[in-house]
């Protein structure tokens, strides 16, 4: 007893083990049905690569050099034919309701043939994850309803997160920094809802998607007090696209201007407001911050998978060339340096996607889907057929007390923290992932020199792709500031962060 | 670079920055859009015009005979602006230099002979290999009329658009390879389409095919190595002025950005983190820059181990260079990643600068073997 409560104190003191070793805590936990859906699901994405990724990326990546406003329509409906933008929807929204552990790992696969794609795909569980972070069940509902829609109807239905603006891109991520920030993007109370003006950079599958969910302020000098979250669809009056980049990578992935202009938006497509987050726990400003929190706890590994994703594409592309290639009359994979070089790229690809399998762990336990984790709750959803719920869900979610209780329940019932281990964790991922996974990019090129810098050798696209990596979803300088108030700060009682 | 050289050079160096400003900057982005914009014709020409196609070409072959250190003056002003024009400027010194080391003067002459003919000036060139080590070799044989050249050759510089390719080719019963000229416009010479590539698209590269092209033979058949080696020992340091001028020209462009944008109520380069990056690139641009300078004047000066101090530039001026544009981006976040500003093309040019004169290990290898071997003193 004496001794147990010592090891106790001792694995509280700083580094807590719960802090650094989720993995440990979640590994019992973790229905052993979880890994055999993990392994059909990749199956599935190696099956997709083979049939369609990998005989159109170089061509797709060409198309797009050589006309930077083609819209790839044709690829996202084969993407859609293949269920990928309704696998990771619950259940009770009408949608497969696969694990959302499965999702990292076919994002590392998706990635380990083409980014671009990936993302294609990667970037609707963006949006969709800022849809479920207001908890309003009844918009959720009827979003994922069109989604599953689309997928049966054969005209793909997309969701896209519209949070960066011209002059707020790293301030938009954080809430202290957004008290300082100059956003644009405003949202005025009428008569039965809103009128927005303002306008979003930056959004990946804009012009491919139906529904943007869009972050506003009411008052953009306290835009930190003042956020809310509207559901747009496209054909609204007020609301239409602007230029689509171009970009040096990625380019299957449209990244796109979104333009508001005395966009009226009514109340029933308002997801959360700050007047509806002040009556939660945290406040608007608090609760604002745990929405961001609770998209980047899942989207940043996602990042970080892609991250491991780039990492193995590079590094099968240079094993590639080492068995292809003679050098001195030998094959360049029994020279010892290459050996040495290819087991270092074998390791960043690894170590990244360990960041991300520990991120699963942590979110298993505290991220926002953590409920559908529980034993109990799991094998019902699984053995559950969809139709049975369909037939009571869509009135349950619509109802006012559903979307109360659930706020109740998964926003005001996550600790602090709970909160600060599952985005610290979701940082170091993102951030070190990615940098592992651009290293592999570059050293991939460099060991195949000629071979590297043509397009017809793949390895040059990784690296073009990769850069993108280390900007989105936060900088990465933005996410080791985001680790270090997580995961540091509270340890170090002086520390103050975006405070310098 | 510029401490200790000479008034001439400081107005060579002048010049070629008055001219990148002109005729680089505004239009990068639509050059850059090449194969699938048209070439500038306009802008190859006018630097032949100006003299940057023959800046070390001895003056009897109708050049400037400059030392290399002029070469690199120009070169780290031009890939400041846009890379592509130096790709070309390099591969045509190097060219020139095989040619010159293989006391081929004569062919060098008539090339200059063309007189404002931009095709007649330029030769086609490998300049991302080494012969001996990628076998990107076509094969000769010599026949009753001379040497004829079958096979393929990938990758070749400039090759859609000079009259003359100078090529690598094993002769058939001999160890080695030799260099031969042979004229592009001969029935059995094929040239792909332009070879989509990383970066420096306005510097494009084709994949050849030869069917019994003729060949003039270019110094001694068993010498090709031997006239690689010697060209890449002075090129080197040029192509690190390449990768310095991508730099440098990245650092400028980030360190003014930084100055203007804004985020969390600041000009971020009030916080102390984006000063980090941008310190780790301007000590970078500084640290290749005494790199160029110092191996360009040993190579000038014949100072003992000169080849080294080339080669080491090379190495280490190419390996920062993807690093320093990779923050050159990073520091203009969702920016930095578009066409619109050129910091996306420094990152890409920065490392398809990087295997000029061979895949980046094996030069690394090749430095060690010659200290290794005694051939070189370190
Ligand atoms: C192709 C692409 C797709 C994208 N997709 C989406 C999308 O779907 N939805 C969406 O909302 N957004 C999207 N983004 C936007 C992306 O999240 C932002 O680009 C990113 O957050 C950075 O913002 P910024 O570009 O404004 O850079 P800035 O915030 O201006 O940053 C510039 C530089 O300053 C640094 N910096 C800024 N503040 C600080 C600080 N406090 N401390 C230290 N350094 C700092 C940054 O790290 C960076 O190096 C996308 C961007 C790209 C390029």
């Amino acid at each position: 007893m004496f001794e147990g409560m010592k090891s106790s104190s001792l694995l509280d003191r700083d580094p807590r083990l719960v802090d650094i070793m989720c993995s440990l805590d979640n590994a019992g936990k973790m229905p052993t049905g979880v890994a055999s859906e993990i392994r059909e699901a990749v199956a599935l994405a190696r099956r997709f690569n083979e049939a369609v990724a990998r005989p159109y990326a170089l061509e797709l990546d060409r198309k797009m050099s050589e006309d930077p406003t083609y819209i790839p329509w044709d690829l996202v409906k084969e993407i859609n034919r293949w269920g990928f933008y309704t696998a990771w929807i619950p259940k009770i929204f009408g949608g497969k309701g696969w694990n959302l552990g499965s999702i990292t790992p076919v994002v590392e696969e998706l990635c380990s043939v083409c980014a671009g794609i990936g993302n294609l795909i990667g970037v609707q569980y963006f949006g969709l994850s800022i849809l479920f972070a207001g908890w309003n069940m009844r918009i959720t509902d009827k979003v994922c309803r069109e989604v599953v829609e689309g997928e049966r109807s054969g005209e793909p239905c997309l969701v896209a997160g519209l949070v960066t603006e011209p002059g707020a891109g790293t301030d938009a991520e954080e809430v202290e920094l957004l008290s300082k920030a100059k956003v644009r993007c405003h949202a005025r109370r009428v008569e039965g809802g809103y009128v927005v003006n303002g306008t979003k950079v930056f959004i990946s599958n804009g012009h491919v998607s139906t529904w943007h969910m869009l972050i506003a302020y009411e008052d953009l000098e306290r835009p930190e007090e003042t956020m809310i979250l509207f559901a747009v669809k496209n054909g609204t009056k007020g609301f239409s696209f602007g230029r689509m980049e171009k970009k040096m990578g990625q380019k299957g992935c449209p990244a796109s201007e979104m333009i508001f202009q005395d966009c009226f938006i009514p109340d029933e497509d308002v997801c959360i407001s700050a007047s509806q987050m002040k009556g939660l726990k945290r406040g608007a400003k608090g609760t604002g911050m745990q929405l961001i929190d609770f998209v980047v706890s899942l989207t940043r590994p996602g990042v970080g998978a892609m991250g491991a994703g780039v990492a193995r594409g590079a590094y099968e592309t240079a094993l590639r060339f080492a068995r292809e290639t003679l050098v001195d009359g030998k094959p360049l994979v029994n020279h010892e340096w290459a050996q040495c070089l290819l087991a270092e790229m074998y390791a960043n690809a690894a170590l990244a996607r360990l960041t991300y399998m520990e991120c699963n762990h942590v979110n298993g336990l505290y991220g926002m889907a953590s409920l559908l984790n529980m034993k109990p709750m799991y094998y019902y959803m699984r053995a559950v057929p969809t139709a049975v719920l369909d037939r009571f869900m869509p009135a349950v979610n619509a109802a006012d007390a559903t979307t109360r209780i659930f706020r109740k329940l998964v926003m005001d019932g996550q600790t602090e923290e709970e909160a600060r281990r599952a985005s610290g964790w979701a940082s170091l991922s993102k951030f070190a992932a990615t940098d592992l996974g651009i290293k592999n990019c570059q050293l991939a090129v460099e060991f195949m020199g000629r071979a590297g810098i043509r397009h017809d050798g793949w390895a040059e696209k990784f690296l073009r792709d990769s850069k993108l990596l280390q900007i989105y979803e936060g900088t990465n300088q933005l996410n080791r500031l985001n680790l270090f108030k997580c995961m540091i700060a509270p340890w170090v009682p002086e520390a103050q962060v975006f405070e310098e | 670079m510029k401490a200790d050289v000479s008034e001439e050079l400081r107005m060579l160096d002048g010049m070629a920055r008055d001219f990148a400003a002109r005729e680089l900057v505004e239009e990068r982005e639509e050059h850059d859009r090449y194969p699938f914009a048209p070439l500038y014709d306009d802008v190859l020409a006018k630097s032949l015009e100006v003299g940057f196609f023959s800046i070390m070409l001895p003056e009897d072959a109708g050049g400037s005979a400059e030392p290399v250190t002029a070469l690199c003056l120009v070169l780290d002003e031009l890939c400041r602006a846009d890379a592509s024009l130096g790709g070309a400027v390099f591969t045509q010194a190097l060219a020139q230099e095989i040619l010159r080391l293989a006391g081929a003067e004569e062919l060098l002459a008539r090339e200059a002979e063309g007189d404002g003919d931009l095709a007649q000036a330029l030769i086609a060139f490998p300049s991302y290999d080494n012969p001996s080590e990628a076998g990107n070799c076509a094969r000769a044989s010599r026949g009753e009329k001379g040497y004829e050249l079958s096979g393929e050759v990938e990758y070749v510089v400039l090759g859609g658009l000079a009259a003359h390719a100078l090529l690598p080719a094993r002769v058939e019963g001999m160890e080695g390879f030799a260099f031969f000229l042979v004229d592009t416009g001969h029935e059995g010479f094929t040239a792909s389409e332009p070879v989509l590539s990383l970066g420096m698209h306005a510097c494009p590269a084709v994949d050849l095919t030869l069917s019994g092209v003729p060949a003039r033979l270019v110094g001694e058949e068993r010498k090709g190595g031997q006239y690689f080696e010697a060209a890449v020992d002075r090129l080197s340091v040029a192509a690190a002025a390449v990768a310095t001028g991508i730099m440098k020209g990245s650092f400028t462009d980030a360190l003014e950005y930084c100055r203007q944008r804004k985020q969390g109520g600041r000009h971020i380069i009030e916080w102390s983190e984006v000063r980090m990056l941008l310190s780790s690139m301007a000590v970078s641009c500084k640290v290749a820059d005494m790199l160029v300078e110092c191996a360009a004047r040993a190579v000038d000066r014949g100072e003992p181990g000169w080849e080294l101090a080339s080669r080491a530039a090379a190495l280490q001026a190419q390996s920062l260079a993807p690093e320093v544009t990779s923050n050159g981006i990073q520091l203009l976040g969702g920016y930095g990643y578009m066409k619109d500003y050129g910091q996306e093309k420094r990152f890409r040019d920065a490392k398809q600068a990087q295997p000029l004169l061979g895949i980046t290990p094996l030069r690394r290898l090749k430095y060690i073997r010659s200290i290794i071997d005694g051939e070189a003193a370190w």
